[in-house]
C-alpha cells in the first residue's frame, strides 16, 4: 500500500524519474535505497524527502507554526490512522470532523503534504461510509472531496461520491 | 498477643454486647409502647371521627356494580368540562391519574381517555377532614364517581387538558379499586426519550410496556395512536366505497401459500395441513374473475418470517385492494395513490389533535405528499442510488438501507414522503406478476413508500391461465395446489391489478414512529405471543 502511495505522491509532485522502493519487516515499512547516500525508511521520512527533491518545500508548511502542524498530522497519520481498528474509526472521524470545522486544509488555508498523506491514509475508511455517515462527518467529507479533486492527487485511488446536498436533515430516523 | 490478652478482649466484647443488647431491648420496648399508644389513639380517633364525621355519606367504596339498580344520573365526559359548564353541579366517572394531599386539601387529577381535569377536595362545608384523607388515599388508576361543582380557575392549569376549570368535589365514591403497586407508571411511559435523563427519571423500555400493554394503552400517546389508526381504516373504507368498491371477506385458512412457500405458518387441519393466509391475494383475484370489478378487504395477514426488526410483525392487518382496469395498469396505481392521498388528507384535517399528542412524545416532521403522487421507475431509482455512490445490479432487489436512502434522496429532490416505485425487476416479484411487454427483465409491478419504507406492494396480475401456469412452473410451484386459482382464469378474466397495505406500517410511518409495535395494539412477532 505504502509503495503505491509513494509513487502516487511522486506523480503528484511532478517528479519525472520514479524511485524504486523495497519494504522492511512485518509492517512493510517502505525503504528508499539511494545511489548517492544512506537508505531512507518510513513513509513520512521518504515523503518529506520527495517534497524537497521536487523543490516544493512549501508543502511542508511556510511558517514555523505551519511546519509544526504539518508534522503533527503526518505523525497522526502513521500512528493513529494506519492499522487502526474498527472501533477507532469513529473516534478518528469525530476528531477530524471537529478539527476541520473551520478549516479548508489540515494546516489551515494552505494545501500541504499532510492533506495528501491523510487523504491516502483515510481513503479506505471513507470508501466504506454510508451516505448517512458521510453526512454525519460533513467536514471530513467536504475536505476529502476537496483533496480528491485537487490536481494530480487522486491517481491510483477510486473516486468517492460525495453528495452536495444534505438529505438527512430532518429528525426522522 | 498472649492467650490471656485474647480472652480479655473477648470478655470485653461480650460485656459490650450485653450492654448493647440491653439498650436495644429497652428501645424496642419503648417503640412497642409508642406503637400501641399510637394505635389506641388512632382507634379512638377513628371512633370519634366516625361519630362526628358529618360527611360520611359523601364518600366511600361503592358496592360492586352488579346492575342492581339503574340510577337516573348523567355522567358528564371530562372532555366536555369547559367554561360553559362553570358553576354547575355534575357527576363524572374517571380514573385517579395522580393525587397530591396538602394539609386540609387534596388535589386529584381525574383522567378519562386522553383528557384530564384537576379536582379539589378541601375541608369545608361539604367535605370533612376524613373525606379529604380518604380521597388522598385512593390508589392511582382506581375508577371513581365524583359529584362536583365546575369552577372557573384564575390561572390556566397547564398540566391538564381541561385548562380553564377545576372540579370542587362534593362526593367521591370508588367504583373500582386499583392495586396499590402499578407495574409501570403512566408518566414514565409518555416521557419523550432523553427528557428527564438529567433528573434521573425513568423511561420505560418497550418490552416492559408491551408486557403491561393494558396499562400502556391508557397513556395519551397510545390513545391518540389507536384513535388515528381507527381513522385510517375508516378513511380507507369511505374512500373506496365512494369509488364503487365492494368489501369482501376471505378465508384465512388456505390450502396453498400465495407468495412463496418459505414464510407461511402451517396449521394442522384435521388429517392434513393448511396454511395461514399471507395475503388475501388469490381470493381477491378470484372475486375479480367473478365480476366484482373492484374489491377491498381489511383483515389479518400472517407472515412466518423469523425477522426481528422494527417493522416486521408475524400478524398484522392488511388493507387489500384489487380492481379490474381497462387498458393500462397505471389506472390501478392512480386509484390506489388517490386513496392513499385521501387518507393522508383525512388524517391531516380530522386528526390534528392526535397527531400533535403523539408528536409531543415522538417528535417528527409533518408528513408531506404531492398531488398527483410522484411515480418513479425502478431504473430511475437505481440511477439515483448509483449517483449517491451505491453499487448495485440492475435486477437486484432494494435492500432496506438502500430503500431508506432512496427515500431520503427522493425527499431531497421532490420534497415528498410518499412516492411510487414502478417497474420492478420480474425476478424479485411473485409468480402471478405480469411481465413488462417491452422488456422481459422487468414487470408491471410497483411498491409504494412512506418516509422511505415500503408500505404497499402491488402489480398487474397475469389474467391468462396459460402464462400463469408457465410462471408458476418457473417458480417451482405445485400446480395441483393452486389448481382452483389458475382455473378461475380459464373462463374469461378481465385485466386487473391491486396491492396490499400494512395498516400498522402506514400508521407508524405517517406519525414518524420508529417501531411497528407502537402501532399494533397487541403485537405478534417471533418472540412475542402474549398478551
Amino acid at each position: 500500500m505504502a509503495l503505491k502511495e509513494l509513487s502516487s505522491l511522486e506523480k503528484a509532485l511532478g517528479l519525472k524519474k520514479p524511485n524504486k522502493y523495497s519494504t522492511q519487516g512485518d509492517k512493510k515499512v517502505p525503504v528508499l535505497q539511494r545511489s548517492n547516500g544512506p537508505a531512507l525508511s518510513g513513509l513520512v521520512t521518504i515523503a518529506t524527502y520527495l517534497v524537497r527533491e521536487a523543490n516544493r518545500a512549501e508543502l511542508l508548511g511556510e511558517s514555523a507554526e505551519h511546519r509544526a502542524i504539518v508534522q503533527q498530522w503526518l505523525e497522526y497519520r502513521v500512528t493513529k490512522v494506519d492499522g487502526c481498528q474498527k472501533e477507532d474509526i469513529k473516534t478518528i472521524l469525530k476528531d477530524l470532523n471537529t478539527y476541520l470545522e473551520d478549516k479548508v486544509y489540515l494546516a489551515g488555508n494552505q494545501f500541504t503534504l499532510a492533506d495528501t498523506l491523510m487523504y491516502y491514509g483515510i481513503h479506505h475508511i471513507i470508501v466504506d461510509l454510508a451516505v448517512q455517515e458521510k453526512e454525519k462527518y460533513v467536514n471530513v467529507t467536504r475536505w476529502f472531496d476537496h483533496v480528491q479533486h485537487y490536481p494530480g492527487i487522486r491517481n491510483h485511488l477510486p473516486p468517492v461520491v460525495v453528495l452536495k446536498n444534505r438529505v438527512y436533515t430532518g429528525s426522522h430516523h | 498477643m498472649t492467650k490471656d490478652g485474647v480472652q480479655g478482649a473477648a470478655e470485653e466484647t461480650d460485656q459490650a454486647q450485653s450492654k448493647k443488647g440491653l439498650k436495644k431491648q429497652q428501645k424496642e420496648a419503648e417503640k412497642a409502647a409508642k406503637k400501641a399508644e399510637k394505635q389506641a389513639k388512632l382507634a379512638a380517633d377513628q371512633q370519634t371521627t366516625d361519630e362526628d364525621d358529618f360527611a360520611k355519606d359523601r364518600y366511600g367504596v361503592s358496592p360492586m356494580v352488579q346492575s342492581s339498580q339503574r340510577l337516573d344520573r348523567v355522567l358528564v365526559r371530562v372532555q366536555e368540562l369547559t367554561l360553559e359548564k362553570s358553576d354547575q353541579l355534575i357527576w363524572v366517572r374517571a380514573r385517579i391519574h395522580t393525587s397530591r394531599a396538602k394539609g386540609k386539601q387534596c388535589f386529584l387529577v381525574l383522567r378519562q381517555q386522553q383528557f384530564n381535569v384537576q379536582a379539589l377536595v378541601a375541608v369545608g362545608e361539604r367535605a370533612s377532614k376524613q373525606m379529604v384523607k380518604f380521597a388522598a388515599n385512593i390508589n392511582k388508576e382506581s375508577i371513581v364517581d365524583v359529584e362536583a361543582v365546575v369552577r372557573k380557575v384564575e390561572q390556566k392549569i397547564e398540566s391538564c387538558s381541561q385548562q380553564d376549570v377545576e372540579l370542587h368535589v362534593e362526593r367521591i365514591f370508588v367504583i373500582s379499586q386499583a392495586e396499590p403497586r402499578l407495574p409501570l407508571q403512566l408518566e414514565d411511559c409518555v416521557r419523550p426519550e432523553g427528557e428527564g435523563d438529567e433528573d434521573g427519571r425513568a423511561t420505560v423500555n418497550q418490552d416492559t410496556r408491551l408486557d403491561n400493554r393494558v396499562i400502556d394503552l391508557r397513556t395519551t400517546t397510545s390513545q391518540a395512536i389507536f384513535r388515528l389508526q381507527s381513522g385510517v381504516c375508516q378513511l380507507f373504507r369511505d374512500t373506496l366505497m365512494n369509488k364503487g368498491f365492494v368489501e369482501i371477506q376471505t378465508p384465512k385458512i388456505i390450502s396453498a401459500a400465495s407468495e412463496g412457500g418459505a414464510n407461511v405458518f402451517t396449521v394442522s387441519y384435521f388429517k392434513t395441513s393448511a396454511y395461514l393466509a399471507q395475503s388475501p391475494q388469490l381470493y381477491k383475484q378470484m372475486c375479480i374473475c367473478a365480476d366484482f370489478d373492484k374489491v377491498f378487504c381489511v383483515g389479518p395477514v400472517f407472515r412466518a418470517e423469523d425477522s426481528n426488526t422494527h417493522r416486521h410483525l408475524t400478524e398484522f392487518v392488511g388493507l387489500d385492494i384489487e380492481l379490474a382496469f381497462n387498458y393500462h395498469y397505471h389506472e390501478v396505481i392512480e386509484s390506489i395513490t388517490d386513496t392513499m392521498v385521501q387518507i393522508f388528507k383525512g388524517l391531516r384535517d380530522k386528526f390534528q389533535t392526535e397527531i400533535q399528542t403523539v408528536g409531543k412524545q415522538f417528535p417528527s416532521e409533518p408528513f408531506k405528499f404531492l398531488e398527483p403522487t410522484l411515480r418513479l421507475e425502478y431504473q430511475e431509482g437505481v440511477a439515483m442510488l448509483r449517483e449517491a455512490g451505491v453499487e448495485m445490479g440492475d435486477e437486484e432487489d432494494l435492500s432496506t438501507p438502500n430503500e431508506k436512502l432512496l427515500g431520503r434522496l427522493v425527499k431531497e429532490k421532490y420534497d415528498t414522503d410518499f412516492y411510487v416505485l414502478d417497474k420492478y425487476p420480474l425476478a424479485v416479484r411473485p409468480f402471478y406478476t405480469m411481465p413488462d411487454p417491452t422488456d422481459n427483465k422487468y414487470s408491471n409491478s410497483y411498491d409504494m413508500f412512506m418516509r422511505g419504507e415500503e408500505i404497499l406492494s402491488g402489480a398487474q396480475r397475469i389474467h391468462d391461465a396459460q402464462l400463469l401456469t408457465e410462471r408458476a412452473i418457473h417458480h417451482n410451484i405445485d400446480l395441483e395446489k393452486i389448481k382452483a386459482y389458475i382455473d378461475s382464469f380459464r373462463f374469461g378474466a378481465p385485466p386487473h391489478g391491486g396491492g396490499g397495505i400494512g395498516l400498522e406500517r402506514v400508521c407508524m410511518l405517517y406519525l414518524g414512529l420508529h417501531n411497528v409495535r407502537q402501532t399494533s395494539m397487541f403485537p405478534r412477532d417471533p418472540k412475542r405471543l402474549t398478551p
